[in-house]
């Protein structure tokens, strides 16, 4: 049996009929072609897949579809601005905090929930917001380095939806 | 394009109130789980191991409440997320072990999602708000199709993983009384985002520099988070001296029965448990 699953995705309303096996991640990837969330673990240990419910960060893998009726998500590929990247993905840019970039677009949206709640953090800050999101290859310091160079930019405030 | 995803089979059920909620679990009762944030229960049923089906509480409206009063004490609702009681201020200021307990469970994403009374409900002997609520005290308020009842933490968990819950039943509320006790919590992992291999709590009533009343709970050591009677005997009506503190770290060990698992091993365990008492004690008292 399906039901139709009515929400925003980065502004925009959509309608989709879901099962109600059918993870968010599911949906945002295999249905609505969002395919900056990754899919990693599926046990919500990794954060590729961290995606912002109503403006708070969440595990897609792990969030029925269905239980985000009505609410607003926003994936990595909503946070730019009048077709300027968000800062983070700049500073990431320009920091060389991408490698393989697997786990980019969780690390954004996790520092993108960060700054909108306090947007001096510390080094302490943005290494604890991204305390869920695993990285094979970076080895972290440049995404906290990308994380304040975003964190002084004076458009920081592009941020989430 | 359909899912890339091997789905197993379970149907979701949104009731809109809490009478839907019990009718619909009076129902199907243990062929059913409820869900509040599901950072526990979605990984089951995705892995095809959960119940047929799902009863969230998520399009219940006005169960996200923490509200705390000074003579009734603090009430968590079932939809409370671990982030929003590690906010709260009076939990910071007057159940320092709670708050703990929720800042520091899983990462920034599951606390967004996770709730406190799901951590309770959860049953783990590892749950790191069982460990704090079994030393401050307090009720889990449940709902089935006779009504409301509330059962003292004390004596909720009765073996590995099973509670005073009947299958009919869903957790409303937890309450923790108004208290003036010193409390801390503190747990052990091996990184950030594991499960505790031991956790510890207490909660100390003081008269000066002596101590009145004690409660202290310790988790991950036995079949369910359990209370130290003997640790908290010897407190009782002693002053913190490092005599005292001494006997506690060797009683500690008496008083847990841990198993070798892929966390710890139950040598360590025993160690450590002891220390970790102590130093909470020692938290707990500022110094
Ligand atoms: C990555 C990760 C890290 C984690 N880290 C920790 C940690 O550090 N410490 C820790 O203690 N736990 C941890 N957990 C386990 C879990 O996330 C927490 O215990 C969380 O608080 C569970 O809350 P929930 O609302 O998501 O529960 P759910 O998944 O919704 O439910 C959990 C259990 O409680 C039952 N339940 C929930 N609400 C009710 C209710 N109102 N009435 C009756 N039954 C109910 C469900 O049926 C289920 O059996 C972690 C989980 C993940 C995925
Ligand atoms: S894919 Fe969701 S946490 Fe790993
Ligand atoms: S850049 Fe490869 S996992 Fe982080």
């Amino acid at each position: 049996m399906k039901y139709m699953l009515s929400f925003t995705v980065n502004g925009a309303p959509a309608d989709v009929a879901v099962g109600p096996t059918e993870t968010l991640l599911d949906v945002l990837r295999d249905r609505l072609g969002f395919t900056g969330a990754k899919r990693g673990c599926e046990t919500g240990d990794c954060g590729a897949c961290t995606v912002l419910v109503d403006g708070r960060s969440v595990r897609s893998c792990i969030t029925l579809a269905l239980t985000v009726q009505g609410k607003a998500v926003t994936t990595v590929e909503g946070l730019a601005r009048d077709g300027k990247p968000h800062p983070l993905q700049q500073a990431f840019h320009d920091h060389g905090a991408s490698q393989c970039g697997f786990c980019t677009p969780g690390m954004i949206v996790s520092l993108a929930e960060l700054l909108e709640k306090n947007p001096e953090p510390c080094r302490d800050d943005a290494r604890a917001a991204i305390a869920g999101n695993l990285c094979r290859c970076t080895g972290y310091v440049k995404i906290i380095d990308a994380a304040m160079a975003a964190a002084r930019s004076p458009h920081k405030k592009g941020g989430p939806a | 394009m359909a899912s890339s995803r091997i789905l197993p089979e379970f149907e979701l059920l949104l009731p809109q109130n809490i009478k839907e909620a019990v009718s619909a679990l009076g129902k199907l009762k243990s062929k059913a789980s409820v869900m509040a944030g599901g950072t526990d229960v979605v990984i089951s049923c995705t892995k095809g191991f959960g119940s047929p089906n799902v009863i969230s509480l998520a399009e219940i409206p006005g169960l996200d409440y923490v509200v705390y009063d000074s003579k009734k004490g603090l009430r968590i609702g079932a939809m409370a997320t671990l982030q929003q009681v590690a906010d709260n201020a009076d939990v910071k200021k007057r159940y320092p072990a709670l708050q703990r307990a929720c800042a520091i469970n899983g990462t920034p994403q599951t606390r967004n999602m996770g709730t406190v009374v799901g951590n309770i409900m959860r049953a783990s002997p590892s749950g790191d708000c069982i460990c704090a609520v079994l030393a401050i005290g307090g009720k889990i308020v449940l709902q089935g199709p006779k009504g409301k009842r509330e059962v003292n933490i004390d004596d909720f968990y009765l073996k590995y993983r099973e509670t005073a819950c009947k299958a009919d039943e869903l957790a409303i509320e937890i309450k923790l009384p108004a208290i003036s006790a010193k409390n801390a919590f503190a747990r052990m992992t091996r990184t950030t985002l594991d499960l505790s291999k031991v956790n510890v709590a207490c909660s100390l009533v003081m008269s000066g520099k002596t101590v009145k009343e004690a409660r202290v709970a310790v988790g991950a050591v036995a079949p369910t988070t359990i209370r130290l009677k003997k640790v908290e005997a010897i407190l009782k009506g002693s002053q913190i001296t490092d005599e005292v503190l001494q006997k506690v770290v060797a009683t500690v060990p008496t008083e847990i029965k841990p198993i070798d698992d892929v966390r710890s091993t139950a040598e360590y365990r025993r160690d450590v448990a002891g220390v970790m008492v102590k130093r909470i004690i020692l938290e707990a008292l500022g110094k």
